[in-house]
């Protein structure tokens, strides 16, 4: 089946209940799910919904057996929080802690190159820095993006490349928040690394970037028309 | 702070605020409060011990990157919790490949629960689930909870059902639809 994922979410009331409940109901495909996730994100009103489904069968949640878990495994969680990045000293707490939200849940390797990226000395102390990693789900491999107003929009790579279809191409995509129409940021090539102009689109905090799958030469049409395999939200990190 | 009459909502929403804080003891008393509950619900959907507890891992340590998201208007905290571990354990299960049909070990090596709308506990908003899903007729309803509770994917429940993929999910729809006008009355 076919999901229409742009834009992402279809426009009658009576089909965004039902995506948002067979979300909760936990029976959507890993793509449609993500694209939930994101629209949650973006879509006060859609969260809604999904949170007012969360509510509604909680009580079946509550109605699970308990069970118990295997000794050691509070240890192993917090040696896990070691190896996450350290807290930056900046005090912007909140983008920050969205990001490690999405470094948690992409593979370690993904949260140790985000990491390094971060780390790296900034060009200028002064200039906002921008990073996003662009997943799937935990099993896929994930991209990530960093983005200075100056050096504009940049994909760094993937993490865990995988073959590519061939005939097929990736095309990278940026979206303000509150918008619905994607910018196209160019075709990603074999290397996987794309620098995008800042005048075709500055890097703004909070918007989407995603990649797409497409035919040679790529989306005829200004907007995607594959599946979007990798999504991620981009957040400041000074 | 909101006052709240329910008995853990206070101490789970300052458990997670002290997290947000970084707090490491408040990791620890929220797992020693919640992992029982949250590995049950993990368990239930991957059906295998190692990965339910990874499931549960990544849980945590999602709630301690995203504790300071939490939001008291988003709901009760006991609820944001179990969220989070079911789609944490429903990803590992998409992951796994769940859309291939099938009712055979690479299930798992646990039995699947058959009916936890009979455990449903006596809070008002149980009472009212459980009603309504009595309401259901009986393929919608056990459609409806092997996706929730054993977390089966569409054709994973035809398969269990013997029924066609398109049939399960026109009922399963039809049902969430149902539910919803019925919990609304």
């Amino acid at each position: 089946m076919s999901t229409p994922l742009f834009p992402p979410l279809p426009d009658s009331p009576e089909e965004r209940e039902a995506l948002a409940a067979e979300y909760v109901l936990g029976t959507l495909e890993a793509r449609e799910a993500t694209m939930v996730r994101a629209a949650m994100e973006s879509d006060a009103a859609f969260r809604a919904v999904v949170l007012m489904w969360e509510a509604r069968l909680a009580p079946l949640a509550r109605a699970i057996p308990e069970a118990e878990p295997p000794a050691g495994l509070l240890a192993r969680i917090e040696a896990r929080l070691d190896d996450l990045p350290a807290p930056l000293p900046a005090p912007r707490g909140a983008s920050l802690r969205v990001w490690k939200g999405w470094a948690v849940a992409s593979t370690a390797i993904a949260a140790g190159l985000a990491a390094f990226l971060i780390l790296r000395p900034a060009p200028e102390p002064a200039e906002p820095r921008f990073v996003a990693v662009l997943q799937q789900d935990q099993a896929a491999p994930a991209w990530v993006v960093e983005a200075t107003r100056e050096g504009g929009i940049m994909l760094a790579g993937a993490v865990n490349p995988r073959p590519r279809d061939e005939g097929r191409v990736l095309q990278l995509w940026g979206l303000y928040q509150g918008e619905s129409q994607p910018v196209s940021l160019g075709l990603v090539p074999p290397d996987g690394r794309l620098a995008v102009d800042p005048r075709v689109m500055p890097p703004r905090e909070g918007m989407l970037i995603e990649i797409s799958l497409e035919p040679p030469g790529g989306s005829p049409i200004g907007r995607p028309t594959g599946p979007v395999l990798f999504i991620g939200r981009l957040e400041r990190v000074n | 702070m909101m006052e709240r009459p329910a008995d853990t909502t206070g101490d789970h929403a300052s458990l997670l605020a002290a997290i947000a804080r970084g707090e490491r003891e408040a990791l620890r008393r929220l797992y020693a409060a919640e992992s029982r509950r949250l590995y049950g619900i993990a368990l239930a959907i991957l059906r295998d011990p190692a990965a339910a507890a990874d499931a549960v891992q990544d849980a945590f340590l999602r709630i301690w990157s995203r504790a300071g998201t939490y939001d008291a208007t988003r709901g009760e905290p006991r609820t944001w919790l179990a969220a989070i571990a079911r789609h944490v354990a429903l990803d590992a299960a998409r992951a796994r490949g769940r859309e291939t049909p099938t009712d055979d070990p690479a299930l798992g090596d646990r039995p699947v629960e058959e009916d936890p709308v009979s455990r449903l506990d006596d809070a008002a908003d149980a009472a009212r689930l459980r009603a309504c899903l009595e309401g259901l007729p009986e393929k919608n309803r056990r459609s409806i909870v092997l996706a929730f509770v054993d977390g089966f994917s569409h054709s994973q429940v035809a398969a269990r059902l013997e029924l066609p993929v398109g049939t399960v999910k026109a009922w399963i729809r039809r049902g969430l639809a149902s539910l919803r006008e019925c919990l609304a009355s």
